[in-house]
């Protein structure tokens, strides 16, 4: 699976784990490991994500949308410097908290 | 190794499967069988003989004849060796053994034919 | 017994030279459901299925005239790219004889005597493959064919867009560009304009995602450039648009990265936004150095417009400088150990580099002796500052039929804090001042003239920033940090625009008054200066003074007041 969803035990924060490249190929599994939930905060873990390109920036911004927009609180964990340096060009860290 | 002559299952099966065409399909091999017969005796031709004695094989195993069937084995790996000697004796063998079942072969024609029949009548 | 499921009744072809085996076959299989056609020899069960192509064969290895082997290779040449099975009926048992079989082509074995269980499952075991082979070349020939039809509908979409971008200005002589055909459909695109006052509005962008999805963002986005360039907008106002139409038209998951430069001449000064494309530079030739423009913004398409951020970085340049702009095509690039090109790679080839004009060969080749071929997602645009005078800016078109205009009129506006914070009225007074026919051949003159008498007024004015702050590049900075801070806090204060136009002689005159609720400048020091092209602040004035007639500052520098003539038109 390279996309694991784990939900805290008060049901109010979920965890998603990217494993491998984070591409358009993850499309329908990511959009469906947050869907069906009402959230309050989001955690992404890229520790095992490879590579990131401009479909997963897209995927983001479709989570954050979901999760309440400006309102909504993402904090994108364990990016590497790849990932980071992607990160940070496109100004994502305007919309995310990102470490 | 089998020494039937005619074997009766494959008949029946035979006959379950040709229907109304099953005495024909009898007389048919019939006249192949002679004519291939025919054919092991004018040829010196060793190719020819082995050719002839395996599509004969496969008919007769076909038609249930297992003995001759094994005869015609006998001779088209015989036509494959070096020297034909004796070959003579092999193809008496399988006239031999034609001779035996050909009658088999037609009374079970006839039988069949009269049967039909009957069944018509009605 | 049998328990064969119903299987489509199949049109079968036996080759057989035995007529018992033949006709036994014959019946087995017409009892299995399908039709039978018969041949005694290799020659006529290649005839039998030239004539009547069956869908299966059941071929006899020895026959007289020609063989199963040579009737099989011509069958399946016959069928070319259809499946047609072909099962061998043999008492043949040496592997050397069954390895013929296979060579010749044939799909499966039979042995004599027949059984039927086994025949009927073959047969059905060949008729999935060939079903399967039918399927895979009808669903062959169906993408072949929509393929084709998606290439015509990018032909026509390009050729829409084409004609949305004509009125841009790539060809401009202080513009190099490198943009593969196909560059629409990566989503890159490359817009270039010039504003009335004769400034150069540069757009690199590149829009997330391939084919038409991207290409389709790319035809509002060069409207509202070439529209809001051609009547003199500015780079934030041109942003703001830009912004809140693709946000508004764009799915959620869907941006454009862009960088926007505003080039202006007179200035000599370039205005950078850059909201997530790689490091554009401004390479000064005269200290050889190469200045980063990085992206401090989100992409265009994410933010909503109340919180889009529409502020701009101002830097100066020389006569010859040069600003360089590229796609991520070019740092993406990968070799075949998925190295990338990077940052670092470009960097060395702009120091290696030894003559500017050889920058883009140099670039490409560099990229084609990384990577061993050239990618076709590649843009690059190099914008110079050239003298004003070495480029000439199309003529405005203009849309009404030239017959009425309004020859005697005045009119005042009075433009307070709130909206001075949020609102720039040049477009509107220019368009106003283009309904009068005999002032459009003075259009850029009139756009330049307005521009500086009015951020004279705002900046030095109201906002009460010190022009000598620009005399380098890190006072450029700062300058431009503190007019963004001000206007921010700006409570009070006003810019009135007067403007009157009458008749004169063949012709008519046309008066501008601005005025500011400044604290005004010493008006006779900044007159005393020469009129200096080389210094780049305190430019403004020099300006006015040369395009316009009269110029002349009063109450004590708070009051200008600029007048244009024109002649009776032919």
């Amino acid at each position: 699976m390279s996309v694991v969803t784990e939900v805290s035990t008060d049901g109010k924060k979920l965890t998603i784990s990217i494993r491998g490249r984070f591409d358009f190929a993850k499309h329908q599994e990511f959009r469906e490991s947050y869907e069906d939930k009402e959230l309050s905060a989001v955690v992404v873990d890229l520790k095992e994500a490879t590579y990131l390109d401009s479909s997963a920036l897209g995927m983001l911004l479709l989570l954050r949308d979901h999760a309440g927009g400006d309102d909504s609180d993402i904090r994108v964990v364990n990016s590497s410097s790849d990932v980071k340096k992607i990160l940070a060009i496109s100004n994502f860290d305007k919309l995310f908290d990102i470490s | 190794m089998a020494d039937t002559h005619l074997d009766r299952d494959v008949l029946s099966a035979l006959q379950e499967v040709m229907e109304d065409e099953y005495p024909m399909l009898l007389g048919t091999f019939l006249a192949d069988s002679i004519e291939r017969l025919s054919q092991l005796h004018k040829t010196d031709d060793a190719e020819t003989l082995g050719a002839t004695a395996h599509s004969f094989k496969g008919s007769c195993s076909n038609m249930g004849a297992i003995r001759l069937a094994q005869l015609c084995n006998e001779l088209e790996q015989r036509s494959k060796q070096k020297s034909l000697e004796g070959i003579e004796k092999l193809i008496s063998e399988i006239d031999s053994e034609f001779a035996i079942i050909r009658p088999l072969y037609e009374a079970e024609r006839q039988r069949s034919l009269a049967d039909s029949a009957t069944v018509r009548r009605f | 017994m049998t328990s064969v499921q119903p299987l489509e009744p199949l049109t079968i072809l036996i080759a057989e030279d035995s007529a018992a085996d033949r006709m036994l076959l014959s019946s087995i299989v017409r009892r299995q459901g399908h039709e039978v056609l018969t041949a005694a020899n290799g020659a006529e069960a290649v005839e039998a299925f030239r004539l009547q192509r069956p869908q299966l064969v059941l071929m006899d290895a020895m026959m007289p005239v020609m063989d199963g082997f040579e009737a099989a290779r011509q069958i399946k040449a016959l069928a070319g790219e259809t499946l047609v099975p072909i099962i061998f009926l043999t008492s043949l048992t040496e592997s050397e004889a069954l390895a013929r079989c296979l060579e010749a082509g044939g799909d499966d074995f039979l042995a004599k005597p027949y059984n039927q269980v086994i025949l009927a499952a073959k047969i059905k075991a060949m008729d999935r493959l060939r079903r399967l082979q039918a399927t895979v070349l009808e669903q062959r020939d169906q993408i072949a064919r929509h393929h084709d039809y998606l290439l015509n509908e990018q032909r026509v979409a390009k050729a829409v867009f084409d004609k949305v971008a004509h009125s841009g200005c790539l060809n401009a002589p202080n513009i190099r560009y490198l943009q593969s055909p196909y560059a629409l459909f990566n989503g890159d695109l490359l817009l270039a304009a010039f504003t009335p006052a004769g400034d150069m509005h540069v757009l690199l962008g590149d829009f997330t995602g391939h084919g038409l999805p991207a290409a389709v963002g790319a035809m509002p986005l060069a409207e509202v450039f070439y529209g809001m360039t051609a009547k003199g907008y500015g780079l934030s106002e041109t942003l703001r648009e830009m912004n809140a139409k693709l946000k508004r038209i764009l799915p959620v998951d869907m941006f454009c990265c862009a960088t926007l430069l505003c080039l202006s001449f007179q200035r000599r000064s370039v205005e950078v936004w850059n909201g997530g494309m790689p490091d554009g530079y401004l390479h000064s030739i005269a200290s050889g150095e190469r200045t980063p423009l990085t992206a401090r913004h989100l992409p265009l398409g994410v933010l909503s417009p109340q919180t889009f951020d529409d502020r701009t970085e101002v830097f100066p340049m020389a006569v010859g400088d040069r600003v360089f702009l590229l796609s991520d095509g070019v740092i993406d690039t990968c070799d075949a150990n998925e190295q990338l090109f990077g940052v670092e790679r470009l960097q060395r080839v702009f120091a290696a580099n030894r003559r500017p004009d050889q920058l883009f060969e140099e670039i490409e080749q560099a990229l084609r002796d990384f990577r061993g071929e050239a990618r076709d997602d590649v843009s690059m645009v190099e914008v110079s500052l050239l003298e004003a005078a070495q480029l000439s800016p199309p003529a405005l078109v203009y849309s009404d039929s030239g017959q009425s205009c309004p020859l005697d009129w005045s009119v005042s506006f009075e433009f307070r804090a709130a909206t001075l914070k949020r609102f720039n009225p040049l477009p509107y007074l220019l368009q106003l001042l283009l309904e009068v026919h005999g002032l459009r051949a003075q259009s850029g003159a009139l756009y330049s003239v307005l521009a500086e008498l009015y951020s004279n007024a705002l900046e030095h004015g109201v906002l009460g920033l010190d022009s000598s702050l620009k005399r380098d590049a890190s006072g450029f900075a700062r300058y431009y940090q503190q007019r963004n801070a001000r206007l921010d806090e700006l409570k009070d204060g006003y810019v009135r625009v007067h403007l009157q136009v009458a008749p004169k002689g063949e012709g008519g005159c046309l008066t501008i008054r601005v005025e500011d609720s400044g604290k005004g400048f010493d008006v006779d020091r900044v007159m005393a200066r020469p009129l200096d092209g080389a210094r780049l602040s305190g430019r403004g004035v020099s300006l006015i003074r040369q395009l316009s007639r009269n110029a002349n500052w009063s109450d004590d520098g708070r009051s200008a007041r600029v007048e244009f003539f024109w002649e009776a038109l032919a």
